[in-house]
């Protein structure tokens, strides 16, 4: 099957839009040259360049760097070819094919009088769906026309290749509607398919439906496709002595309350990474503490950090020399934010976490300190974006709303913070079901979904979860 | 015998605590003097470009590694510290692998930081041996290491394709951490020490 990237062009910048909503449009690149030429060094060999502007207008817009483009590499264009002329002038001037979409109803006589000229492996026609409705005008206007119908006056125009757009599922990255594909695959042309291809699952699937082609969009840019970096799963252990709080509840583990045993549990049954906060933490402790860490640090060997009463350098110190990978800090950030400036100095951003506790007040979020006990007039967004510039590697962010709700992470606390730092976010507070680590990583992006009592009583498992995400195109290690 | 270089600020235990699991005998030396002849060498780097090179100047590393023999892996940092210039700090680095090491742009977060898949380019490299393709392994990164393309043996897509393991010679260098990234991390740790 042939997977044909797509390059979006308005005003003359690659760009992407959601279920094809002009208000929705996305920049991210200047040159959309530099863009193909990018596909081309990958291997792909066949591009689809719409000319967003085009179709919307009704006459091409950005020829000039569409013309460039096919100097390049082999493409198909589309977007706001209504006339003759324009299409001759595409096909004559180096591209492969037109894709020809409102034309096909409004001026049938268009699509025949270019595959009389230029035979019918030159023209492909466009149908976008949108509810079984198809839609026309660069998804603007709905049609009256059926689709069986439309097919059987495509036949007698001699196309011999049809490109079905879902538009439901366009820019979405949430993976291919198949009853759609069933419902167009094997009508009698070559098919291609776009709109919601996510991920590798898709395109095995589609190549089983036999469909000759696919169209991927967003998923190039942002997705799956775009880089394999698995998002992680958390388990977080509380610690009190020296010993893990909060039921736990396996069976087969010698000492359940031991942090060691737990962690070796953990890191065989698929856990990313480890998080050992020690609630109890003071001076007269810390030693258990960094015994227990350097324990962990030899029976493991996946990441782990670790927070609790960290307030000054030299806790970071022996907390890393002791073997942690990563240290948390919270109350201490807060209220000498400067520290962390100097501690990502000293140590690097890599090993810098930094944990929230805020809590929804009158619209906003506002940080509490020690324990969540504490309210301070901090804004949580504005906090998260001071971290990052004073060099924290990380958040964690908790919710004092949500924590032991099992009613879902806060996702627009989440979205708030994931959309003003460009650091990781691990989301942290409220997670009861597999869904709720979905929509964490699909409503609000993050990067890391952590909990604690929903692995520890075993009601969701890590290799389930992460079976459930791995369907849902969201990309996890396994 | 594995020496395993300590800086001052890498993590040199993380790295002792997984050869320590391997069953692999190892030490930790903080000078050039230190050096035994025919031992390999791992050099695990954290922290920044620019302090790290001082340091390796001044125990005389910097002098002496270039003209090893030895198999030598360097890990994060300390594969980038093979490159002839880091952009981080903007600092001359040991010059042994021709290439540049450049921050990550784009559409990504920066650090990196999580499970990545390493695309093997040379599946007969003793590294690698028993390693699956596109194994996942643990990263944690904001540059990377830009080189000749004749010695990368492994590439990860982070916003753009990058060496995610490098070998010229017996100087092997990988972006991610071995000694982090589960059973996969101690299979090429192991493979590592294996090598003659």
């Amino acid at each position: 099957m042939l997977i044909v990237p797509a390059i979006d062009i308005i005003g003359g910048k690659c760009v992407r839009l959601t279920k094809g909503d002009y208000s929705t449009v996305k920049e991210y690149f200047e040159d959309p040259l530099a863009v193909a030429l990018k596909f081309r060094d990958k291997g792909f060999s066949f591009l689809h360049v719409i000319d967003l502007e085009g179709a919307g207008n009704g006459y091409l817009v950005n020829s000039d760097i569409i013309l460039r483009i096919a100097k390049e590499i082999d493409i198909q264009v589309g977007g706001g070819i209504r006339k003759y002329e324009d299409a001759a002038k595409l096909l004559n001037e180096g591209v492969k094919k037109v894709v020809i979409g409102t034309s096909v109803f409004e001026n049938p006589l268009l699509v025949r009088d270019l595959i009389r000229d230029f035979g019918s492996d030159r023209v492909i026609v466009s149908i976008d769906i949108k509810n079984e409705e198809i839609m026309t005008r660069g998804w603007k206007e709905n049609s009256s026309f059926r689709l069986e119908k439309v097919l059987e006056e495509l036949k007698s125009l001699g196309v011999v290749e049809v490109i079905f757009t879902d538009i439901e599922r366009d820019g979405m990255l949430d993976g291919v509607n198949f009853e759609f594909v069933r419902k167009v695959a094997g009508c009698g042309f070559k098919v291609m398919i776009a709109g919601g291809v996510s991920c590798e699952s898709d395109i095995e699937k589609l190549s089983e439906f036999g469909v000759d082609g696919c169209v991927v969009g967003k998923a190039f840019y942002e997705g799956f496709l775009a880089n394999n970096l698995a998002k992680r799963i958390v388990p977080c252990m509380d610690i009190k002595n020296g010993r893990v709080v909060k039921g736990i509840n396996f069976t087969g583990l010698k000492d359940a309350g031991d942090p060691v045993e737990l962690g070796k549990y953990y890191s065989a049954n698929g856990a990313d990474e480890l998080i050992f906060l020690d609630i109890m933490a003071t001076c007269e402790r810390r030693e258990t503490l960094y015994d227990l860490v350097r324990r962990i640090a030899e029976n493991i060997n996946i990441p782990f950090t670790v927070g609790g009463g960290v307030t000054s350098l030299s806790d970071i110190r022996t907390l890393l020399k002791s073997g942690a990978d990563k240290v948390s800090i919270g109350s201490f950030a807060i209220k000498n934010p400067d520290f962390i400036k100097e501690a990502s100095r000293q140590f690097g951003s890599q090993c810098i976490v930094i944990s929230l506790d805020p809590k929804r007040i009158s619209g906003r979020w506002k940080l509490f300190v020690n324990g969540g006990r504490v309210e301070t007039e901090v804004d949580a967004v504005e906090f998260a974006k001071q971290m990052e510039e004073y060099g924290a590697g990380e958040l964690l962010i908790n919710s004092l709303d949500r924590d032991g709700m099992k009613n879902g992470y806060d996702l627009e606390l989440l979205k708030a913070i994931t959309d003003s730092v460009n650091i990781p976010v691990i989301a942290s507070s409220g997670a009861g079901t597999k869904e709720d680590f979905l929509e964490a990583f699909r409503a609000a992006n993050v990067d890391a979904v952590l909990a604690a009592s929903l692995f520890h009583y075993g009601e969701v498992t890590i290799p389930e979860l992460k079976k459930y995400l791995n369907q849902k195109c969201i990309i996890v290690r396994i | 015998m594995i020496q395993i270089i300590d800086y001052g600020a890498g993590n040199t235990q993380s790295v002792l605590n997984a050869l320590k699991q391997l069953d692999i005998e190892a030490e930790v030396i903080s000078s050039a003097r230190e050096l035994a002849d025919g031992c390999k060498l791992i050099f695990p780097g954290v922290g920044a470009a620019s302090s790290t090179m001082e340091v390796l100047k001044k125990s005389f590393f910097a002098d002496v590694i270039p003209y090893l023999k030895s198999p030598f892996l360097g890990i994060c940092l300390g594969m980038q510290l093979l490159s002839d210039f880091s952009e981080e700090g903007g600092v001359k680095c040991l010059g042994i692998l021709e290439g540049k090491v450049k921050k990550f742009s784009g559409n990504v977060k920066v650090p990196q930081i999580g499970w990545n898949k390493v695309k093997i380019v040379n599946s007969c490299d003793p590294l690698f041996c028993g390693i699956e393709d596109d194994s996942y392994f643990y990263f944690v990164n904001s540059y990377y290491f830009d080189t000749d393309p004749e010695y990368v043996i492994g590439k990860t897509n982070y916003g753009c394709e990058f060496a995610s393991a490098v070998r010229k010679n017996n100087f092997y260098g990988v972006q991610f951490h071995p000694e982090k990234s589960g059973e996969v991390g101690l299979k090429l740790l192991n493979n590592f020490c294996k090598l003659c």
